[in-house]
């Protein structure tokens, strides 16, 4: 991957400031274009940095942006990789609450669902949710896409994706044996899970 | 009574061009997402953004934007008699939607679909131009919170007594039954977000009234530039950069 050259000016931006022309500079984050004269002006207040293109993109305009001061929580998008905590299970789907996307943590809490068809790759009809997960397991999971209007959707139908840790019944951390089963250390029973290879 | 004295004077001293002193402060309530006071002479508004965050009410997520959201009260202590009723009244629902409306149109809703921004404005001292210090609050608070927006809206009142336009009606001149034109704009796209007035003007003078609020918008926008500069540079200087 080629380095980006970066350049960070003492420029101190405030909304509505111009960056440049929208023939010369494209707007990236904390910037916009005013189509109606072709403008760009900075959205946000904060130091302007300046970011070469890729070497091999045929836009050859550097992208302007503004880094404000003030952090968002993250926000899930699709194909986004995310930690969550499983709420509630069913006969068909799992309820999770998404704790992380990627390796920032969110501010307030996102609602997932796994539905059946989508904890795994393989014989996804014949799925059982409760050997699947149970409520107050830690899953690796994969947006899908943004859901309907109460949940994002979720899916652990990869190798790399599943159950992270889980408690057992007894109340230790299981130890994963193989990627349906994970094994309490006290009791020495094992449990059965979508674990992660 | 007289307004404008045979010199030039105002009421409270001032000459009929001429604002009333600005302070403001940002940062000042920890837990919301941006926070800010304004003052206008005597006129003291706080104001806090909470957002973007997720819409509480489902039946009212907008797909495609974010809602915005607006509550504007008067503190019971804010004017000379104490309130009765410092919310739900008609002028205090009639200025909250005035200012989500003109808020609205600067902050670049498109890029936070199905969240919302709630802006509470509370007026701790009222002298008059309560409406354009609590745009003026908001505005602050929206760019402290890290709201992206087009630009800033800043607003302000203007008047005609005595044949005179003046710049910024405090609470006596306010009262005393003249014109007042509030003007919102966006100062450097040039453009008009808030136009409102109360009492009838001829056109001629209307357009010299309302140059004269544009005029005032201008220097607030300065003011509010500088203070959004000095903030970041504080913070930058408390994080070793």
């Amino acid at each position: 991957m080629g380095e980006t050259v970066v350049e960070e000016s003492e420029e101190l931006a405030t909304p509505g400031d111009v960056l440049g022309r929208a023939a010369e500079v494209k707007p990236g984050r904390g910037a916009y274009l005013a189509s109606h004269n072709n403008l760009v002006y900075a959205s946000l207040t904060g130091r302007v940095r300046t970011v070469a293109p890729p070497p091999g993109s045929p836009d050859k305009r550097p992208t302007v942006e503004v880094i404000g001061h003030k952090a968002h929580g993250a926000v899930p998008e699709p194909g986004s990789v995310v930690i969550a905590r499983v709420t509630k299970v069913l006969s068909r789907m799992a309820s999770a609450d998404i704790l992380c996307v990627g390796p920032k943590s969110v501010r307030e809490k996102f609602t997932g669902i796994i539905r059946q068809q989508d904890v795994r790759a393989t014989e996804i009809d014949k799925v059982d949710m409760h050997s699947s997960f149970l409520p107050g397991d830690i899953v690796r999971a994969i947006v899908l896409s943004l859901g309907d209007a109460r949940a994002y959707y979720l899916s652990t139908a990869k190798n790399e994706l599943g159950v992270v840790s889980a408690e057992s019944t007894a109340g230790a951390t299981m130890v994963p044996v193989s990627w349906t089963e994970m094994q309490c250390p006290l009791t020495g029973q094992n449990e059965k899970r979508k674990e992660l290879n | 009574m007289e307004y404008v004295s045979p010199e030039g004077l105002r009421i409270d001293g001032r000459r009929p061009m001429e604002m009333r002193k600005l302070q403001a402060e940002i940062g000042v309530v920890a837990k919301a997402d941006g926070s800010a006071v304004f003052e206008m002479g005597n006129t003291k508004v706080i104001a806090a953004v909470y957002g973007p965050r997720e819409v509480q009410n489902r039946s009212q997520q907008l797909s495609d934007q974010a809602l915005v959201r607006c509550e504007y009260s008067m503190a019971n202590f804010s004017t000379g008699d104490r309130m009765r009723k410092p919310k739900g009244d008609r002028r205090s629902t009639e200025i909250s939607l005035v200012i989500r409306q003109t808020m609205e149109a600067c902050i670049l809703t498109q890029l936070m679909p199905r969240s919302q921004i709630d802006i509470y404005v509370q007026v701790l001292q009222a002298d008059g131009g309560t409406r354009s210090a609590c745009i003026n609050a908001a505005t602050l608070a929206l760019a402290d919170a890290g709201i992206p927006m087009r630009d800033f809206v800043t607003s302000c009142s203007a008047g005609y007594l005595n044949s005179t336009p003046l710049l910024d009606l405090n609470y006596v001149e306010d009262s005393a039954g003249g014109p007042d034109v509030t003007v919102g704009i966006l100062p450097k796209l040039d453009k008009v977000t808030l136009l409102q007035m109360d009492a009838k003007l001829p056109l001629d003078i209307f357009e010299n009234v309302m140059q004269l609020a544009v005029e005032g918008c201008k220097a607030i926008a300065d003011y509010i530039r500088e203070v959004l500069s000095e903030n970041t540079k504080q913070l930058e200087y408390r994080r070793g950069l």
